[in-house]
């Protein structure tokens, strides 16, 4: 209770006599208390709020915040507007325009419902909505100043509504000290606007702090757009769009190539029904989606639209509305990792080179020279009007060729059927026996020998694995592992599968699980660990995993051993061989381990390098 | 302290001593040997705590005893390297002098206070047996114990007596070696440890004359040998060892009966096949004849034929050759015997007189 002490005026029926130790808190006491469930911090102030212009309909939404949004939050939209009856009830907690009976909780499509926002923003800050309907001539006012709510009064105002929550916790020292420095308070506002323009399309935002424009997206950009205006045009050009469909379920979006993967979530957006989440069942879905594709460790980056039957989603399950509970997370698991997965292959996973050129640059070993304003560029000497770059410039003396490399303005795609197909022909450049450098239609790649092979070595294993029958070596003293008896009923229902992989369990009491077989390839096996991953992954995925992925492991390390090695002599046919069969093996473009086996420096790059662009 | 002893009887014993001492420990005191002098023998003591060893070297010259605790490694180094016959180790302040003609070492030392107590052997209730029936059990055994993976009591060897009996068995729950021998007493009663398999080796180490008669002791918490020239000890495994009575089939359906040689040389050749991405071969029997197949997705497949006794119904049954090679090595008699009941049954291999190795097959096409 500490917390509000500093409350000023304590009303009189918070005195108590001694007889009396429970009375019920009165009414403001009661807000402040909730809206903590609900306002944590200025970021969650501009989440609902945003929300409420959203469902408001409006098409311009523009934001402003000054330091950090503790001290101001201000949501102005040019939606549909509340007259004076809707803004007596505006601070009321628990009233909504959104939701009428528990029956509407079955289907709600709106991203705000339970009418606690404003009530709870009222209570904690200075809180003003300024709103006029299309249809009323004049705008319409009113004040929450700390739980003190103000008459409706008549005021100017442009069509829509403007809510401004001013000096958030000031009056509750306790809660305002758990704010973070104002940089910090920022970064969380921002990528939950981040989250909130990236989810809808067709409405144009406009964000500023402390008066300096920060975010500007325009109504009619699609989601491309926005991502290249807000992260970029390197990440927007590399994303690949994701389509898929499950019955009423549809997965929609963009996914990043696996080199984008980052250090923390930022960039991984979930979006249900048009609403931000972060839910461990989706983040679960991006992790396994990019398992073997991406380093460890590293978090993908993906733009993701799950549209689906409210009817199949509990989306009330807490106040802040970022976890949700599936109906049947099983199946809906299996779909979206599916669909990534198609998705992923056709990302271009190969390293590109000015990112390389731009880590060594950080790391200091590389810097651009200073930069002196260049002369016009105008190229070399066209001849045919169209090819520009390198002729062939024959053999220079000291050794260096220089390739012709047909290059146009654009770098050429794959798909692009004018471009000439890569035949995979040498000459090839090997460098400490370990990269291979090759001209490519738009560039130049290295490849690492050692990754790729390995990659390939990988793939036929896998294929003769699924070939043949798996070995099961069978147990002398089956080994005990402990379980709970929920996980024990799991493996028994899926015994039978379990044992398609080798596995071999038997129920010994109800909460204990005998492994009588194990694959003969898992050499040293902690039966402990196994069974525990098994249920895992039965949890998850609902299935065990196919018997490739159990064994994966020793798969990695047996493609490990008996591939080429870094240092090893390849001759030119056995790099073209090698080539090739990396592209009949397809999606080999990291090594097992999910390091990349190829780098690519398209002429971009090149030209980057060299301070043409 | 100063005694005067034989360069290579010290050599001998430093080196016994440091197989135990280990590299690093967190208690940087057993990384050095303790030597103890006492009025007719200099005493080496080496431990990791788990395992440690007293070595007894006798007919030394002891002209004044005490105690020094010295870096192991370095003076086992040391007293290697040297040329002369005879070494001197002398206390001079708190440093130790190894000297040895015109070559001398001056060994910084530790307060011996921070030694671990190592326990002295009990004669009491100990029992009899001669070193090489200990070496040869343990050898017979040994190898089938579980390393890295499994339970924690499969990391060592129940050892045990039954009146006359001494009976070794270890298992990595795949396969179990049983052996047993005669002891010297004629009723030791009946006695039961589990021993670290590291221990048990050290044990064969100290033994170095198969002719002489050893006493074990089974002691709480630790298995303690004793031979004129050391003691061993050895931490107990505490935990509960398979009940390996059950997994000994009684009864058995087919039985085969093989040249040991041969049989250990065409699985080795069919083996070669397999083990990268496979790790079974097939025993097909019938009446006279075994088959020996291999097959590997990635490499091929191998065939080999060999004549054999076989009674039983003609079938098939899956193995890890290496499990059967491992148990061949070991082989004593010219034939070995197979007997099993169906193909995922474990199957039961008499490699001498009272030596048993089960091996449980593997089951293909699950």
């Amino acid at each position: 209770m500490t917390d509000l002490d500093a409350h000023q005026d304590s009303p009189p029926d918070r005195v108590v006599t001694c007889t009396a130790r429970i009375a019920e808190l009165p009414e403001r006491v009661r807000n402040q208390i909730a809206a903590g469930e609900v306002v944590e911090r200025p970021a969650s102030v501009v989440k609902e709020l945003v929300e409420n212009a959203l469902d408001a309909g409006g098409r311009e939404i523009r934001v402003d915040l000054e330091e950090g949004g503790v001290k101001l939050v201000r949501v102005v939209d040019d939606g549909i507007g509340m007259g004076p009856e809707d803004l007596v009830l505006a601070f009321c907690p628990h009233a909504t325009s959104k939701l009428r009976d528990v029956d509407d909780l079955e289907h709600i499509a709106s991203l705000g419902f339970r009418g606690e926002a404003l009530a709870s923003i009222g209570a904690v800050s200075h809180a003003t909505i300024l709103s006029r309907p299309a249809d009323a001539p004049t705008g319409y006012r009113i004040e929450d100043e700390w739980g003190d709510v103000s008459s409706v009064v008549d005021a100017g105002g442009p069509r829509g509504t403007s809510i401004e929550v001013r000096d958030l916790f000031l009056r509750l020292p306790a809660r305002r000290r758990f704010l973070k420095r104002t940089s910090t308070e920022l970064g969380r506002c921002l990528d939950i606007l981040q989250r909130l323009i990236i989810a809808h399309e067709g409405i144009g935002f406009v964000v500023t702090h402390d008066k300096k424009r920060v975010l500007d997206v325009e109504a009619g950009m699609d989601r491309r757009e926005r991502v290249r205006r807000l992260f970029g045009a390197d990440l927007a050009d590399a994303l690949e769009p994701v389509h898929g469909e499950d019955g009423t379920t549809l997965l929609t979006g963009l996914v990043a190539p696996p080199r984008f993967g980052r250090g923390d979530t930022t960039r991984q957006m979930w979006f249900l029904n048009g609403r931000p989440l972060r839910d461990k069942v989706l983040i679960g879905v991006l992790k396994q989606a990019y398992r073997g594709l991406s380093v460890e460790q590293r978090q993908p980056v993906a733009f993701l639209s799950l549209s689906m039957d409210p009817a199949l989603v509990d989306v009330n399950v807490s106040p802040t509305k970022s976890d949700v509970r599936f109906r049947d997370d099983r199946r809906l698991f299996g779909f979206l990792v599916a669909t990534i997965r198609r998705a992923l292959a056709a990302t271009d996973m190969a390293t590109p080179g000015d990112r390389m050129l731009s880590t060594i640059a950080r790391r200091g070993a590389w810097a651009p020279a200073p930069q002196q304003a260049p002369l016009p560029d105008p190229g070399p000497q066209r001849d045919d009007g169209s090819m520009r770059g390198a002729r062939p410039a024959s053999n220079v003396d000291d050794g260096f060729r220089v390739y012709e490399v047909p290059a146009s303005g654009e770098s050429a795609r794959a798909d692009d059927p004018w471009s000439k197909p890569d035949d995979l022909a040498g000459p090839y450049v090997k460098v400490a026996k370990t990269y291979i450098l090759r001209a490519v239609p738009d560039g130049f790649e290295i490849v690492d020998q050692h990754a790729l092979h390995e990659r390939i070595t990988f793939e036929g294993l896998k294929q003769q694995l699924a070939a043949g029958g798996v070995e099961v070596q069978r147990l002398l003293v089956p080994e005990l592992v402990e379980v709970s008896r929920s996980e024990g009923k799991l493996l028994e229902t899926h015994a039978a599968a379990l044992e398609g992989i080798g596995v071999f369990l038997e129920p010994f009491g109800d909460t204990t699980i005998a492994v009588q077989g194990v694959p003969a390839l898992l050499r040293s096996t902690d039966s402990d660990a196994l069974v525990r991953d098994l249920i895992a992954m039965l949890g998850r995925i609902g299935a065990p995993p196919p018997a490739t992925e159990l064994l994966e492991e020793v798969l990695h390390s047996m493609a490990c051993r008996s591939s080429v090695m870094a240092g090893d002599t390849l001759s030119d046919e056995d790099v073209h061989a090698l080539l090739r069969r990396a592209v009949e093996v397809g999606g080999a473009q990291t090594c097992p381990h999910g390091r990349p086996t190829r780098v690519h420096f398209g002429l971009a790059d090149l030209e980057k390098a060299f301070h043409r662009r | 302290m100063k005694v005067l002893c034989e360069r290579e009887k010290l050599r001998e014993g430093l080196t016994v001593a440091t197989s135990v001492i280990p590299m690093k420990s967190t208690r940087p005191a057993v990384e050095n040997v303790y030597l103890v002098a006492t009025d007719d023998a200099l005493e080496l003591v080496g431990t990791d705590l788990d395992v440690a060893v007293r070595f007894r070297i006798e007919d030394v010259k002891v002209e004044e005893p005490g105690t020094a605790l010295i870096p192991a490694r370095v003076a086992a180094d040391f007293v290697r390297d040297l040329a002369g016959d005879t070494v001197t180790l002398r206390t001079k302040g708190d440093n130790l002098l190894i000297e040895s003609g015109d070559d001398c070492c001056e060994l910084t030392t530790i307060d011996p206070d921070e030694y671990p107590v190592v326990a002295r052997f009990e004669e009491s209730d100990s029992v009899r047996v001669m070193a090489a029936t200990l070496t040869r059990l343990v050898s017979r055994t040994s190898f089938a114990a579980a390393r890295e993976a499994g339970r924690y009591a499969m990391h060592g060897i129940l050892t045990q007596t039954e009146g006359d009996e001494l009976k070794m068995i270890a298992t990595d729950g795949r396969r179990l070696a049983m052996a047993s021998a005669a002891l010297e007493d004629a009723d030791a009663g009946s006695k039961s440890a589990i021993v670290p398999t590291k221990g048990m080796q050290l044990f064969c180490r100290v033994m170095d004359d198969p002719t002489e008669l050893v006493a074990v002791h089974f002691g709480e918490s630790q298995f303690c040998l004793k031979t004129t020239k050391a003691e061993v000890f050895a931490r107990l495994i505490d935990g509960e060892f398979p009940r390996y009575s059950a997994v000994i089939p009684p009864s058995t359906e087919n039985r085969l009966e093989a040249d040991a040689t041969t049989l250990t040389q065409k699985l080795k050749l069919v083996a070669n096949v397999t083990s990268s991405d496979t790790r079974a071969v097939r025993l097909s029997m019938e009446k006279g004849a075994l088959t020996i197949f291999g097959r590997s997705a990635s490499t091929g497949e191998a065939t080999a034929h060999m004549p054999v006794d076989f009674d039983g119904k003609p079938g098939t049954i899956a193995f890890n050759p290496d499990y059967l090679i491992d148990g061949l090595k070991n082989c004593e008699s010219d034939t070995v015997r197979l007997e099993f009941n169906e193909k995922t049954s474990p199957g039961k291999f008499t490699l001498g007189e009272n030596y048993v190795y089960i091996v449980m097959p593997i089951t293909i096409d699950a």
